[in-house]
């Protein structure tokens, strides 16, 4: 069949702005079917297309946040932001895209380079593949894959070991102290990433994204949508995971791994150019990915928040969510000061794993209950009332009393 | 050759290499790599004997090796545990050097 | 049949050089490249369930602890490994040899069986959970048990005994 024949008898809703993400897959699929090349040949053209829309959506999103960080950051700190290199700034990701490209490759003559390589290129693996399972919006999802939550955090845990290879191979003892830490915290604040995510798989009974998008549907009341986060258990977990997320993405107020006025950069101090935006762009795309299955489980993914919004394509909700969580990560970041270590690993497992823990039996009265004003009833206190003894009885010991200053005050 | 042949040949040889690092090795920690080995070789062969054997509805290969992950992850850190307690104690994780009782 | 020919000699290099290579780290990546391959395997096999968690628990978690142990302990001096290395690897080989000899000769005395299926058997997760939660019951329960104790007695090995010291050996 020639390629025309192929385009007319392709799905009419291909010209749809809903299916516009995977019209560049299915153009390339049907122009070799046309030429008539095999069939495994068109579904790994096809792939290998799909593959490349995520990591070009991605790449430039990331590029664009470079900016929008700095801009914000430098706003809420009472300053501009870089403004010199065009209009509001627009071309700095480009201009910061050349320097590191064009910086001299420093590899110290203590590191071992062949780990020195590796890391940064296996750092930027994970989030890729984890991009890949996310649903973006009703018909695209780049692979489905049956077991996409346990796919999401297995090649989430490989982060870790990379971050591992960057210190160790860089053989001085800043980066080796950064990756300790670095690795301390990672694991920490893995289990009550999971475990918050437990509940909702509990409740939907799939591990499949799609799926668990696809039972945030549907509007209670008539107008409030019927996402996870709008239910107790949801709350807590949605919350719990929020904070979680911000420590695995080594963000402000957890980014204790590569405070700038402590350990120079931590596992990064040794690296210089390009490897240093590796190192950088996966920090993003490491951000992305876990907003993304943020939104998927817990905001209802690519699920319009009023009724009569079904209108607007589907992939157009998912980034508006995804935009207004990285949002308030910036402003997380410009707003709080950097925690402890002690802080950091005492909140994660005195407080956060035990309020993790209580959300699996809060979703399992709430489903059994049948979520309707008997399950508020019987999951608020449940969660409400060891969430106070935790954070204001146990730590009324602990938080410090009102500081007297002995030259400023007389 | 049949898979399953080949993936029991592939398990036994895998189980070797673990058992001469657990034999030869004189750091502590990498004794703990060879024991891994070893027990991945033996789940291996749950694996390979589910997937190549007769039909087994009641999924006893991979439930087994499902528990045997979680023990193995268990008697890791418990060994790394200890390992590091003595290190604390003597500085070393040297075999070789910790053969007395009493410090 | 392909792939496992592919993966097997890879899994069997990466192996040998965890158990041979002379300096700790580089083993313990050598192990987890391994682990990960091992993963690999499982899901060529069809055992998806069992790939990912070997991945994330393996991978993730216990080559994870024993690179943070070896940062921790910080071996080094491999000069002393590689000077005894003709001796141990003769000893090594002489009590590793026969039990391969064994192996080898059950695996060859293996009854070929008749019906096995051809293509990947699919096993979803609902059929998975169902039989976890049935009929081994008992030894999710008794895992359950054993994994908080474990969790207790590391968190006792790693307390810091300078506030209490309750042993002859916190002192």
């Amino acid at each position: 069949m020639t390629l025309l024949e192929n385009l007319q008898h392709a799905n009419p809703a291909l010209w749809s702005p809903e299916w516009l993400p995977r019209l560049p897959q299915r153009l390339v699929e049907i122009l070799l079917q046309s030429c008539g090349a095999p069939d495994w040949l068109v579904t790994l053209a096809g792939l290998f297309v799909a593959a490349g829309t995520v990591v070009g959506v991605f790449l430039s999103a990331f590029a664009l946040l470079s900016l929008i960080e700095r801009k914000t950051l430098a706003r809420a700190q009472n300053r501009i932001g870089p403004n010199r290199a065009g209009w509001f700034g627009i071309l700095q990701p480009v201009a910061d895209g050349i320097k590191m490209l064009t910086k001299e490759d420093i590899v110290p003559a203590k590191a071992e380079w062949l780990l020195h390589l590796a890391a940064p290129i296996l750092i930027v693996v994970p989030p890729i593949l984890a991009l890949g399972v996310i649903p973006y919006g009703r018909e695209w999802v780049p692979v489905r894959v049956e077991l996409g939550l346990l796919f999401f955090f297995a090649v989430g845990t490989l982060t870790e070991l990379s971050v591992f290879m960057a210190g160790w191979a860089s053989g001085s003892k800043f980066p080796m102290l950064g990756a300790m830490r670095a690795i301390s915290q990672m694991v920490s604040y893995e289990l009550p990433l999971m475990i918050s995510a437990l509940g909702v798989i509990m409740v939907t009974g799939s591990l499949s994204l799609p799926a668990i998008v696809a039972h945030q549907a549907g509007f209670h009341l008539g107008f409030i949508p019927a996402w996870n986060l709008f239910t107790p258990w949801g709350l807590s977990a949605g919350l719990i995971f929020y904070v979680a997320s911000i420590a695995e993405a080594n963000r402000c107020p957890f980014d204790l791994p590569e405070g700038e006025s402590e350990i120079v950069a931590g596992h990064m101090t040794e690296y210089s150019g390009f490897k240093y935006a590796l190192f950088f762009m996966g920090e993003y795309l490491g951000l992305f990915s876990i907003a993304g299955l943020g939104v998927t489980l817990f905001l209802g993914g690519w699920q319009a928040p009023l009724p009569g919004l079904g209108l607007v394509p589907s992939w157009i909700w998912f980034f508006a969510k995804l935009a207004v969580v990285i949002m308030s990560y910036l402003w997380i970041r410009a707003t709080f000061p950097r925690v402890r270590i002690d802080q950091l690993m005492r909140f994660a497992w005195l407080c956060l794993i035990p309020m993790a823990l209580l959300t699996i039996p809060a979703a399992a009265i709430w489903h059994y209950a049948g979520g309707g004003v008997l399950g508020w009833l019987a999951t608020v206190p449940l969660l409400l009332i060891p969430w106070v003894v935790l954070t204001v009885v146990y730590n009324r010991r602990l938080a410090p009393t009102t500081r007297s200053y002995t030259f400023a005050d007389s | 050759m049949t898979p399953l042949a080949l993936l029991l040949t592939f398990s036994s040889l895998l189980f070797t290499l673990g058992l001469l690092a657990v034999l030869t090795r004189r750091n502590a920690i990498l004794i703990l790599v060879g024991i891994e080995l070893m027990l991945n070789a033996a789940n291996l062969n749950f694996i390979a004997f589910w997937r190549y054997g007769p039909p087994d509805p009641d999924l006893t290969g991979p439930m087994f090796v499902l528990f045997s992950i979680a023990i193995a992850a268990a008697e890791a850190a418990v060994g790394l545990a200890i390992i590091l307690m003595v290190f604390r104690h003597t500085r070393s994780t040297d075999l070789n050097r910790l053969d007395s009782l009493h410090g | 049949m392909t792939p496992l020919l592919i993966l097997t000699p890879l899994i069997l290099l990466a192996a040998l050089g965890a158990v041979w290579n002379a300096r700790p780290v580089h083993a313990a990546l050598l192990l987890a490249l391994a682990l990960a391959l091992i993963a690999v395997l499982y899901l060529i096999i069809g055992a998806d369930f069992i790939g990912l968690v070997q991945f994330m628990v393996y991978v993730g978690a216990i080559a994870v602890l024993i690179v943070f142990s070896l940062l921790i302990t910080r071996p080094g001096d491999e000069a002393e490994e590689l000077a005894r290395r003709p001796r141990s690897l003769v000893t090594g080989l002489a009590c590793v040899l026969p039990v391969l000899a064994i192996l080898v000769y059950a695996v060859s005395r293996v009854v070929k069986f008749p019906d096995a299926p051809v293509e990947n058997p699919s096993v979803s997760i609902a059929q998975v959970g169902q039989v976890l939660f049935t009929s081994y019951a008992p030894a999710v329960l008794t895992v359950g048990v054993l994994l908080t104790a474990v969790m207790i007695g590391a968190a006792l090995f790693a307390r810091d005994p300078g506030k209490n010291p309750q042993f002859p050996s916190d002192s």
